[in-house]
């Protein structure tokens, strides 16, 4: 084998830079084939991220706009429901009795509401135009986020409209720069709060940046601040997440009796389990995948194509070389070994520069998610480097064996007379 | 005997035009003969060479080497043959462009079944033939008589029983001939048989036989005298 071996080598040395152009098509196949699937464990591991922020057993109830009011108030028919959050017509009907009742049921470990509201936080003369997050104090038994210090707000400082607030990490920053505001006063619209504690840094998921907000109870945010007593959204932690899909539908039974809605066509919410979320986002990112390793795998194929081109042109060029080797005693096997190793040699340069070259981008694409504030992890996948590795050897085996075997079918002295 | 030919033809074919270039030659050489071939250009002596040398094969007619038929040697057969009991020397030399004189002498050997020891095998047929010097010098740094030579010691590095040459002269000045005749003289005083093709007398008169061919068929086959037979010295360059 290693004879083999030192005469394909000889033959890839004789001439670099065509090696490099031949190879260019394996490079590009197999760098995407590694980008592609590390970008998508990348995208995964945002995903995860942000799912576990919500906590990873838990249920969203999003206030939402039925298809009836939806067309009355915009003229487009759309069949699915839609986010209030994300439309301009606000539902009222989601109210902290809902979640309440909601926290009756058997499979329901805890659950709290939500709202926002936008404000201007003052500290000193720093002044910011925030969003300042209401929840009910067990949101901090449910939310994954991490208080660096002081301490959460509890339901009692809830129920008695305590003025009382948790910062991001950045808004803490941006207010009181390096000094420390615990027991400080951050003036949120007409009142004074107190700062009982900061958030660490948790990075920006989607379009909302836990970073950049304040944390005030739901109560004094609804009565204080924003005068309704509704709430945008509820998330619901569980007992037991296998029975999230028949809970959540428990759910929705309990909403349309508060809310007296008889047909479910004119659902003012939408219940999301975690399992169904990610179920759908797993299908889109598969589909996502496989079109892009579909197209890796043409400019593969073009890029086999390629090196077996320059092979057949090898093969010429070389005919006088084949006849003498064959002249001296090469086998027709020994022939075929040499260039198909030439050949495999060829591809795996490509492949090996493919892999290096995805492994580089992926890095690069993991850094600017995660400038982006992105929680995004680096991960390539070593069942990538296994397939880009052993597809590559499989192009160079299928396309070299045609002008290998040209080459080691020659007649000795019609090969050294063509020179 | 270790060659007998017996009423070899071959033919080309060339999309139906059909030139006939052997017409039916026998010869027999034994073991240890020095025979030079003979004949104008186009005669078809180096046909004939490569059909003695298993470059090609007869289009009928019957070849026994060292006793076997050949029409049963498979490909196979005829390379391990080429590789390890015949050595051939090419008019141009043919050595491998980009590479080492070593590397070249070692060649051969990498398809032979002798595992071991090449480049100590190809440094001694490399002194064998005078460049013992030259081992690491790449294959186009050298001149054209030392090229010949490096051709004679690749012939030579599988220790071959028969050495073929086809007008292994014929691209070198006088001096480097003489020399190359000389290193070919004196492997046959060792014992190996020498073949040569050659349309120069004074070549061919190192022989010990000379065959004449004309047109495809022998047409004289005689011994050298000794009185009649060239020396040639080794004359360095
Ligand atoms: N592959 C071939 N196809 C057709 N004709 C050939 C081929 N090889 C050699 N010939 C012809 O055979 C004849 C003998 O050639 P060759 O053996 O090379 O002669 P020599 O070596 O004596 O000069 C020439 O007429 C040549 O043109
Ligand atoms: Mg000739």
């Amino acid at each position: 084998m290693n004879k083999y071996f030192q005469q394909a080598l000889k033959g890839i040395k004789a001439s670099p830079s065509r090696t490099f152009l031949t190879t260019l098509g394996i490079m590009i196949g197999i760098g995407t084939v590694i980008l592609v699937l590390s970008a998508g464990e990348g995208f995964k591991s945002y995903i995860n991220a942000q799912i576990d922020a919500f906590g990873s057993n838990t249920v969203i109830i999003e206030t939402s706009v039925p298809p009836s009011t939806k067309d009355r108030s915009s003229g487009q028919s759309s069949s699915t429901a839609n986010s209030s959050a994300v439309n301009a017509v606000p539902i009222t009907t989601l109210k902290n009795r809902d979640v309440e009742d909601i926290k009756q049921l058997p499979n329901v470990k805890n659950a709290y509401g939500a709202s926002i509201g936008q404000q201007i936080a003052t500290y000193g003369n720093v002044s910011k135009n925030i969003f300042v997050f209401g929840a009910d104090a067990s949101r901090f038994d449910i939310d994954k986020g991490v208080i660096a210090r002081g301490r959460p707000y509890t339901t009692e400082e809830d129920k008695s409209l305590s003025q009382v607030a948790v910062l991001g990490h950045d808004i803490a920053i941006d207010l009181f720069g390096d000094s420390d505001p615990l027991g400080k006063f951050v003036r949120i619209g007409n009142y004074n709060f107190e700062v009982i504690g900061v958030y660490e840094r948790r990075g920006s998921f989607g379009f909302s940046n836990d970073d950049e907000q304040i944390f005030i109870p739901i109560s004094t945010l609804q009565k204080k601040i924003l005068g309704t007593d509704y709430l945008l959204y509820s998330v619901v932690e569980l007992v037991d997440n296998n029975k999230a899909d028949t809970t959540a539908l428990d759910i929705s039974d309990i909403l349309r009796r508060n809310h007296y809605i008889t047909n479910p066509a004119q659902d003012d919410f939408k219940v999301s389990t975690q399992a169904e979320s990610l179920a759908t986002f797993n299908t889109i990112l598969q589909a996502i995948t496989y079109l892009l390793i579909a197209i890796a795998c043409i400019s593969l194929v073009v890029g086999g194509v390629g090196v077996m081109n320059i092979m057949y042109v090898v093969v010429t060029e070389r005919i006088g070389e084949i006849g003498l080797k064959k002249a001296l005693g090469a086998r027709h096997k020994d022939i075929l070994y040499e260039f198909l190793i030439e050949a495999i040699l060829l591809t795996l340069i490509g492949g090996v520069i493919g892999i290096i070259g995805g492994i580089f981008l992926s890095f690069i694409v993991s850094k600017i998610a995660q400038s982006f504030g992105l929680t995004w992890k680096l991960i390539v996948p070593i069942s990538s480097i296994i397939i880009s590795v052993s597809v590559s050897m499989i192009i160079g085996v299928v396309f070299g064996v045609f002008p290998a075997r040209n080459a080691a079918k020659l007649n000795p002295i019609e090969a050294l007379n063509k020179e | 005997m270790l060659i007998d030919l017996k009423d070899i033809v071959k033919d080309y074919d060339n999309g139906g035009i059909i030139t006939h270039v052997l017409k039916g030659v026998n010869l027999s050489i034994d073991e240890g003969e020095f025979v030079a071939i003979m004949g104008p250009s186009g005669s078809g002596k180096s046909t004939l060479m490569h059909t003695i040398g298993f470059l090609d094969r007869p289009t009928s007619g019957e070849y026994f080497f060292d006793g076997q038929n050949t029409k049963d040697f498979d490909d196979d057969d005829l390379a391990h043959i080429r590789n390890e009991r015949i050595g051939f020397v090419f008019q141009s030399f043919n050595l491998l462009p980009r590479t080492t004189v070593i590397d070249n002498v070692m060649l051969p050997l990498l398809y032979s079944n002798i595992k071991t020891g090449h480049r100590h095998k190809a440094k001694v047929a490399l002194e064998a033939v005078g460049l013992g010097d030259r081992i690491d010098f790449m294959s186009n740094q050298i001149s054209g008589g030392q090229k010949q030579r490096v051709a004679i010691a690749r012939a030579l590095v599988c220790n071959p029983k028969v050495l073929f040459a086809d007008e292994p002269t014929g691209n070198l000045d006088s001096k480097s001939g003489s020399t190359v005749m000389s290193i070919l003289e004196q492997l046959n005083k060792e014992g190996r048989t020498v073949i040569l093709v050659t349309h120069d007398m004074n070549v061919a008169l190192h022989a010990h036989r000379i065959v004449t061919i004309k047109d495809g068929e022998i047409i004289s086959d005689k011994k050298v005298d000794a009185k009649d037979r060239i020396h040639s010295k080794i004359i360095s360059d």
